[in-house]
C-alpha cells in the first residue's frame, strides 16, 4: 500500500517563520511593515488576492512531490470549494482536500459541485469531512444541530451523496434529508467518488467514521496515544480503516538547527500565554494531558523524542509536531507508518518554502515498513 | 447602454457534445482535454467578444454553476460571471461565504441568478419539498441572511428557515461587493421579492413588461437569438435548428406577427420556472433585424439582456463582432 503525503495550504494567511507570531502573508491580520498583502499596490487596488499565494503553495507542493493539500475551513478563512474551483486548472497532479461541514451544503449540491470539480480536475477532489467543533462557531455558521446529531447528519449526508453519485434515481427519507428521484445527470456520472478523510474523537465520531471514512484523520499526538486511538477506531469499524495524521514539521539539516528554530520562537512568546493557554476543543484537552511537569524551557514540551507539543504557541493550530534533523523526522514518520498510518498531512511554516524543504530533504529518506514494529517510542512518554 | 450577458453551455461536455472518433489512420491527440476546456473557452469568448458578462445557468442536468463560475472568473479579467442556483443548495451563510472568496479572487465580478420557482419534480430531486409561496418566503430569508452576514458584524437572525447567532464576516472577507442579484417571475410573490432584493429582474420575451413596476431595479430579458448576414440565411439556420431539435419540417412555427418572436428555440431548461412555454421564443433575422428587436425592448425599459445562442463559442464571437456594435452605436447616438 502506498502512503499519500499531503501538504497543507493555509486558507487564513501564513507567517514568514515560527520565530515571530505575525501572520503577515495575506491580508488576514492587520498589515504591518513587510506584510505581503495582495490587493493594493501603490495605494491602488490591483485585484490580486490571497488566492495567488495559495496557488503558489499548491504548485510548490506538487513540484515537491506531495499528492495534494488540505484546505481548512473556518469562519474567517477563504472557502475551500471556491479555492479548489479557482485553482483547478492551474495545477496538474494536486489533489484538493476540501474541508467542509455537512449541513452547510445540501448533499445533492455537494454531489454536483464535486462531480463538476472532478471533471475540471481529472478526479483530484478529496473530502475532509468535519462534523463540527461546536461552541459559538456552529451558530456563526447558522447551524443549531447538536453535537451527536451532527454525526448522524453527517452519516445521512454521505448516504445521500453516495446515493445520487451514480445517477439514481434515488429516493431517501431521513431525519435531516429527503430527496425524490434524485441523481446526478448522466454527463456528471462516472467520476471517481472522492476519498473521505474523517476526524473526531468522540464515540459518535468514531462510529460514523467506521461507516464512512476511507481514512481516519487525527492530529499528531504522542505515538502511544495515537496507537490507542487507532485501536478504538479499529474496534468500532466493520471495515479495515486506514489512518492519517496531520503533522507540523520543523526539519533541518541538523537537530541543533531545528531546535534553535523552535528556541527563537519560544523566546518571543508572551509568558502570560504560557501560563494561561487554554482551548475549548476535545483535541486540545487531549493535547494538554500529555504535558506533565513544570515548563521551564521549550524542550520540556518534547514529550517523546522529536515530538514537540508547543506548536500552538508559535502559530495557530494544533499543539503537536515533529522537530529534528531530516533523518530524525523521517524516522518518526516511518514509525507512524508502522503504526498503520497510510497518509500524512504535513505542514510547515512558511508553507511555500517548507514544502520544498520537506519534499526535497525528508520524503526521500522515508523507508516505510522496514522498521521494527516494537519501537521503544510506543511505550509511554519518556520525559 | 444596455448590458449584454451571454449564456454559457452547461452540458454537452462544455457545449460541444459528443465528438466522433477520427478514422484510425489519423493521429488523434484529443484525449488530454476535459469538458472544462470547452466551457472555459466559451467564457473567454464572451470576454474577448466584449460581452459584459456570462451566465452559468442553474441546470440540474448539467455542470454545477458555482464551480463553472469560479473556473471562468479565474480565467477572465473583466467578465462578470452570473452563477445560477436555487436557495436550497446551501445555507445562506455558506452561499455567502463561498461567494465572498470568489469576490476576493475575482475583483468582485460574481453575480447571482437565483431560481426560486423550480418545477416541483426538479425541486424534489434537489431535496427541496417547499412549494408555492413558501419558496418566496424562504428566498426572502435566504437573501436577507446572506446580505446580513456579508455586511454586518455580530449579526443575529431568527427566522422560519434560518438562524444565525453572532455571525457576520470579518476582514478581509468583509467589505467586498455583494453579488448582484438576478431574480425572475411575474407572480405577486416574485415581484415583491424582487422589489426588496433584486438588482436585476429577468423577464421572459413574451412577458408584459409594462405591467410591472419595480423602481430602482434593472429590467433584464432572457432572449434566445439567431442572427445572420441576411434574413434568408438566418431562416435557413432557424430551420436547421428546428429540425435538429426533432421538429417536423411542416410544423415549423412562424414568428409571432405582433412581437416578431419565433418559438422554435427548443425546450426550456429543466431549471426554469413552470409556464415558460413548450419552446423558448426569441429573435431570428439579419443582424439589423435582431438589433431592431433588441432596441424595441430597450425602449420598453430593458437594460440587461441575457442572450442565448448555440453553438456557444462561434455564436458568441459572431454576436460580439456583428450584433453588439450595432447596439453600441445606437446607444452612442441616443446620448
Amino acid at each position: 500500500m502506498s502512503v499519500d503525503i499531503y501538504w497543507r495550504i493555509g486558507t487564513h494567511g501564513d507567517q514568514p517563520s515560527l520565530r515571530r507570531r505575525v501572520v503577515s502573508r495575506g491580508e488576514w491580520a492587520p498589515v504591518v511593515e513587510g506584510s505581503l498583502a495582495p490587493g493594493v499596490r501603490d495605494g491602488r487596488r490591483d485585484d490580486y488576492s490571497y488566492v495567488e499565494h495559495m496557488g503558489d503553495v499548491a504548485r510548490a507542493s506538487e513540484v515537491s512531490g506531495f499528492v495534494g493539500g488540505l484546505l481548512p475551513s473556518f469562519p474567517n478563512t477563504d472557502d475551500p470549494w471556491a479555492t479548489a474551483a479557482t485553482l483547478a486548472r492551474e495545477t496538474t497532479t494536486y489533489r484538493f482536500m476540501i474541508a467542509f461541514q455537512p449541513g452547510f451544503l445540501h448533499p445533492v449540491q455537494a454531489a454536483r459541485m464535486s462531480a463538476s470539480l472532478q471533471r475540471a480536475t481529472g478526479g483530484r477532489v478529496v473530502y475532509n469531512v468535519i462534523s463540527g467543533g461546536g461552541g459559538p462557531d456552529q451558530l456563526w455558521w447558522g447551524d443549531k444541530v447538536d453535537h451527536d446529531d451532527r454525526y448522524a447528519r453527517t452519516s445521512e449526508f454521505l448516504d445521500v451523496l453516495r446515493g445520487v453519485w451514480d445517477g439514481g434515481p434515488f429516493d431517501f427519507e431521513g431525519r435531516f434529508y429527503r430527496v425524490e428521484g434524485a441523481g446526478l445527470p448522466q454527463e456528471l456520472t462516472g467520476q471517481p467518488f472522492p476519498e473521505i478523510y474523517f476526524s473526531g474523537s468522540s464515540k459518535a465520531a468514531i462510529d460514523a467514521a467506521g461507516r464512512h471514512a476511507d481514512y481516519y484523520l487525527s492530529w499528531l499526538e504522542p505515538f502511544h496515544a495515537l496507537a490507542e486511538k487507532f485501536d478504538q477506531v479499529r474496534a468500532n469499524s466493520d471495515r479495515t480503516p486506514k489512518f492519517a495524521v496531520r503533522i507540523d514539521v520543523v526539519a533541518r539539516e541538523t537537530e541543533e538547527e531545528a531546535w534553535d528554530e523552535i528556541r527563537r520562537g519560544w523566546d518571543n512568546i508572551d509568558p502570560t500565554v504560557l501560563r494561561g493557554a487554554t482551548g475549548d476543543s476535545i483535541g486540545w484537552q487531549r493535547s494538554q494531558s500529555f504535558v506533565t511537569g513544570a515548563i521551564t524551557g521549550h524542550r520540556d514540551l518534547e514529550v517523546t523524542p522529536n515530538v514537540w507539543g508547543g506548536f500552538h504557541l508559535l502559530r495557530g493550530g494544533p499543539a503537536f509536531g515533529l522537530v529534528g534533523s531530516y533523518e530524525q523526522v523521517a524516522e518518526r514518520l516511518d514509525e507512524l507508518i508502522n503504526l498503520g498510518v497510510g497518509a500524512f498531512i504535513l505542514a510547515g511554516v512558511p508553507h511555500l518554502e517548507e514544502a520544498y524543504r520537506v519534499g526535497e530533504n525528508v520524503l526521500p529518506l522515508l523507508r516505510g515498513h522496514d522498521l521494527r514494529i516494537d519501537s521503544p517510542l510506543l511505550e509511554g512518554t519518556s520525559s | 447602454m444596455a448590458s449584454f450577458v451571454i449564456t454559457l453551455p452547461s452540458r454537452g461536455n462544455g457545449g460541444r457534445g459528443a465528438r466522433p472518433g477520427f478514422p484510425g489512420f489519423v493521429t488523434d491527440p484529443r484525449g488530454a482535454f476535459n469538458p472544462f476546456d470547452h466551457l472555459t473557452q466559451a467564457g473567454r469568448a464572451a470576454e474577448i467578444a466584449a460581452f459584459h458578462g456570462a451566465l452559468a445557468p442553474f441546470d440540474p442536468q448539467g455542470e454545477e454553476s458555482l464551480v463553472a463560475a469560479a473556473s471562468l472568473l479565474r480565467q477572465s479579467r473583466w467578465l462578470r460571471v452570473v452563477a445560477g442556483f436555487h436557495p436550497g443548495v446551501a445555507t445562506p451563510v455558506y452561499a455567502a461565504k463561498v461567494s465572498a472568496s470568489l469576490q476576493r479572487f475575482s475583483g468582485d465580478r460574481l453575480d447571482w441568478r437565483i431560481s426560486v420557482d423550480l418545477d416541483p419534480a426538479v425541486a424534489r430531486a434537489q431535496g427541496d419539498f417547499l412549494e408555492g409561496a413558501d419558496r418566496y418566503a424562504r428566498a426572502e430569508e435566504f437573501l436577507t441572511v446572506a446580505k446580513g452576514v456579508w455586511s454586518q458584524e455580530d449579526y443575529t437572525y431568527e427566522g422560519r428557515f434560518y438562524q444565525v447567532l453572532a455571525g457576520g464576516f470579518l476582514s478581509p472577507l468583509a467589505g467586498r461587493a455583494f453579488p448582484r442579484v438576478h431574480l425572475s417571475g411575474t407572480s405577486k410573490e416574485a415581484l415583491a421579492l424582487s422589489a426588496r432584493h433584486a438588482d436585476v429582474h429577468v423577464f421572459e420575451p413574451g412577458d408584459d413588461i409594462e405591467a410591472v413596476d419595480l423602481p430602482g431595479v434593472t429590467y433584464g430579458l432572457r432572449l434566445p437569438v439567431l442572427a445572420r448576414d441576411d434574413e434568408d440565411e438566418a431562416w435557413r439556420a432557424a430551420r436547421r435548428l428546428w429540425s435538429g431539435g426533432g421538429g417536423a419540417a411542416d410544423a415549423l412555427p412562424d414568428p409571432d406577427p405582433r412581437t416578431g418572436l419565433w418559438a422554435g428555440f427548443g425546450p426550456p431548461d429543466p431549471g426554469s420556472a413552470p409556464g415558460t412555454g413548450s419552446s423558448r421564443a426569441g429573435l431570428v433575422g439579419s443582424f439589423e433585424t435582431v438589433a431592431a428587436g433588441i432596441r424595441g425592448y430597450i425602449d420598453r425599459g430593458v437594460g440587461a439582456f441575457l442572450l442565448e445562442a448555440t453553438p456557444h463559442i462561434e455564436e458568441t464571437y459572431r454576436l460580439g463582432e456583428r450584433l453588439l456594435p450595432l447596439l453600441a452605436k445606437e446607444g452612442a447616438h441616443v446620448r
